[in-house]
């Protein structure tokens, strides 16, 4: 397995310490709620990436190491994405 | 591979297609150099990222269901004081704690691939501290050190979904962050004892690394949305 390069981990370390000041930046700065809700998740979906593709290695793991990984969390993404809209418009109807 | 391994393989190299004595399968077509340890321990962490799942989407399906999230006293049909919202800049110093410990735990196991014990050692420490003061941050959180907890200020467990949602998903976290400190030190102990090589120090990580991002999730959709 490729050997880990230590300044690529310093570099999504800075990445990663960019995206959380951005996530509390914006929670501070009061925009609408569809715009709170779509940058915030899509931040943390970034992180998430990252830390799984670079620090845990997926990067340099085979193809079925990753699909046996990404496959599955799709799911759970489906289901919530499903019942908290479903959730979300019997509130508002 | 360490001095005490390497003894051992002397005597008997693995037959041909089959696992040595440290478990290293040959590569495979499908899964490379992955060891089954790494098979197993992904496997793993994707059994518990769906336990996560099933706790966030509830809490998801709950709040986004709600008229009231926050109660406030003196609302129709809530008996108790006002409900306090969570602390922002605290939890965020706690997930930049946690993306600390999980770039010293890369650094331990880019030296255990170098073979430098000493410095897997120091990281491994270092990881470690970052684990004892994240938990130390959640029991303030809770129970209060420096200033009085949430427990102390109205949050209460069963009064309403947003306090038992909270109290739920975090201690779960928490439980696994204690669960990884415990598992960081029985991991130096034995690579102080020479006991371990890379792809030990690889699987204390990946589940380290999980913990971290798990909470990078709950940090976001407990305490920022």
């Amino acid at each position: 397995m490729a050997h880990p390069s230590r300044k690529e981990y310093g570099f999504i370390f800075l990445v990663l310490t960019v995206l959380t000041a951005l996530e509390v930046g914006v929670v501070y700065l009061h925009i609408g709620r569809l715009g709170l809700v779509t940058s915030l998740i899509g931040l943390a979906v970034t992180k998430a990436f990252l830390v799984g593709w670079f620090f845990m290695h997926l990067k340099s793991d085979s193809k079925s190491m990753k699909l046996t990984v990404a496959i599955p969390f799709m799911f759970p993404a489906l289901y919530a994405f499903v019942l908290i809209a479903e959730a979300t418009w019997r509130r508002i109807w | 591979m360490s001095a005490s391994v390497a003894a051992e393989h002397a005597d008997h190299p693995p037959a041909h297609g089959h696992k040595d004595d440290h478990g290293h399968a040959p590569p495979s077509d499908q899964y490379g150099t992955a060891t089954n340890g790494k098979i197993a321990m992904w496997l793993f962490l994707v059994s518990d990222a769906f336990s996560f799942g099933g706790l966030l989407i509830a809490y998801g399906i709950l709040r986004s269901g709600s008229h009231t999230w926050h109660h406030k006293a003196g609302e129709l049909g809530w008996k108790y004081a006002t409900e306090p919202k969570l602390g922002i800049n605290f939890t965020a110093g706690l997930t930049f704690l946690l993306i600390c410990s999980s770039v010293s735990m890369v650094m331990a196991y880019a030296a255990a691939a170098d073979k430098d014990r000493k410095g897997t050692l120091l990281w491994l420490g270092l990881t470690i501290l970052g684990g004892l003061l994240f938990l130390t941050g959640q029991y303030h959180e809770y129970f209060g050190i420096w200033a009085p907890g949430l427990t102390k200020e109205g949050l209460t467990f069963g009064h309403s979904a947003y306090a038992s949602t909270f109290y739920l998903v975090t201690s779960f976290h928490g439980l696994h962050v204690a669960t990884g400190t415990l598992y960081l030190i029985i991991t130096w102990i034995r690579t102080a004892r020479g006991k371990t090589d890379e792809t030990d120090i690889e699987l204390v990580g990946l589940f380290w690394h999980f913990v971290d991002l798990v909470w990078i999730l709950v940090f976001t959709f407990i305490y920022l949305l």
